[in-house]
């Protein structure tokens, strides 16, 4: 796959043979049942985006709404495992993988998605994730959209302050 | 000839191999790990867009992610995770079939217009006769030709007849020969 630290732009135009981010997220969500996705073209560069949201320790619990605190307990290559805190106090083990313009994370009772790319100087985000559903590759579909919908928005007004 | 490895361009000794990575992941996916999932799709993603590219041409991503799309959200009918592959292969060369049609690139089934003699500079240029194709026969030509179906189970996967296959083949490759001599 052809990445830089701009992200994975999907070798598109090239051999054509592999996909943006923001199309692999959308597959993502077409394999987890009762997953949403919030998509938006935000007015910032890609890597000013990324620099917020690939972040864990700083600026993606300033707009993923239920993170108080994140601390990376590993990385390894693009896999990482993160230890969140919610503001309720609820702990979360994450796994999953971190590369420019691209995040899974889950956790025994959560999943994080998000992806970033570039489109003519502005950036297409879309973020997915929510409560597992036990035993089976599915969100609890309840209040998820939300929950995306005031993510993205915090993350717009974060990167074009 | 078995199906093509997805992680490189040589296939497994043996694509039924219940350790084979694919086959592993999806039964991890069916479990409801979705990191097992996300692993699937860095997997399948190339084996997919080798399948999908010859026959949608410009429309490769589409067809890739469309293929790539029907595959997740149809992970949970797989009855044998063992037949990963041929299944991948079925819905992605009908899903890069659909998307060329749609795309408005379909040509008439019998091949009228393949490129003349005298346009030599057309005639070698490869991608250009594949675009000259219908999407049918670009079809039977991946499944036969880059993953070594034979021509029935070509025609299978494809809905048609043997002799139909057969026959795309057959102008399918004389189009080639055509435009290689040219």
């Amino acid at each position: 796959m052809k990445e830089s630290e701009d992200g994975n732009q999907g070798d598109e135009g090239g051999d054509g043979l592999l996909l943006d981010d923001v199309r692999r997220m959308r597959v993502m969500v077409a394999g987890v049942r009762g997953a949403h996705l919030v998509e938006r073209v935000l007015p910032a560069s890609l890597p000013r985006v990324w620099q917020v949201m690939g972040d864990l320790e700083g600026g993606f619990g300033e707009f993923q709404p239920d993170m108080r605190s994140v601390r990376v307990l590993r990385r390894e290559g693009d896999r990482v495992e993160a230890l969140a805190l919610s503001r309720y106090g609820l702990r979360a083990h994450f796994h999953g993988v971190l590369r420019p313009g691209w995040c899974w994370l889950q956790s025994r009772f959560l999943v994080i998605g998000m992806a970033a790319v570039d489109e003519g100087g502005r950036t297409r985000v879309a973020l997915t994730g929510g409560v597992r559903a036990p035993g089976r590759a599915a969100l609890v579909p309840f209040g998820a959209r939300r929950e995306l919908e005031e993510a993205m928005t915090r993350l717009a007004a974060l990167v074009t302050e | 000839m078995p199906s093509a490895d997805p992680a490189g361009p040589v296939g497994p000794a043996d694509p039924a191999d219940p350790a084979d990575r694919g086959i592993a992941l999806v039964r991890a996916a069916r479990r409801g790990d979705t990191l097992a999932l996300h692993d699937l799709l860095d997997h399948l993603t190339p084996y997919i867009a080798r399948i999908c590219r010859p026959i949608a041409l410009d429309d490769g991503p589409d067809a890739t992610q469309e293929a790539l799309v029907a595959v997740f959200s149809r992970l949970r009918s797989l009855r044998e995770p063992e037949a990963l592959y041929g299944w991948v292969r079925a819905i992605s060369v009908r899903e890069a079939v659909r998307v060329a049609k749609r795309a408005g690139r379909a040509r008439p089934a019998e091949l009228t217009d393949i490129p003349e003699r005298g346009d030599p500079q057309l005639a070698a240029d490869i991608d250009d006769v594949l675009a000259r194709l219908s999407p049918g026969h670009r079809a039977v030509l991946v499944l036969r030709d880059i993953e070594g179906m034979d021509e029935e189970s070509a025609a299978a996967l494809l809905g048609v007849p043997t002799g139909t296959a057969k026959s795309r083949l057959h102008r399918a490759r004389q189009s080639f020969r055509k435009a290689w001599s040219a």
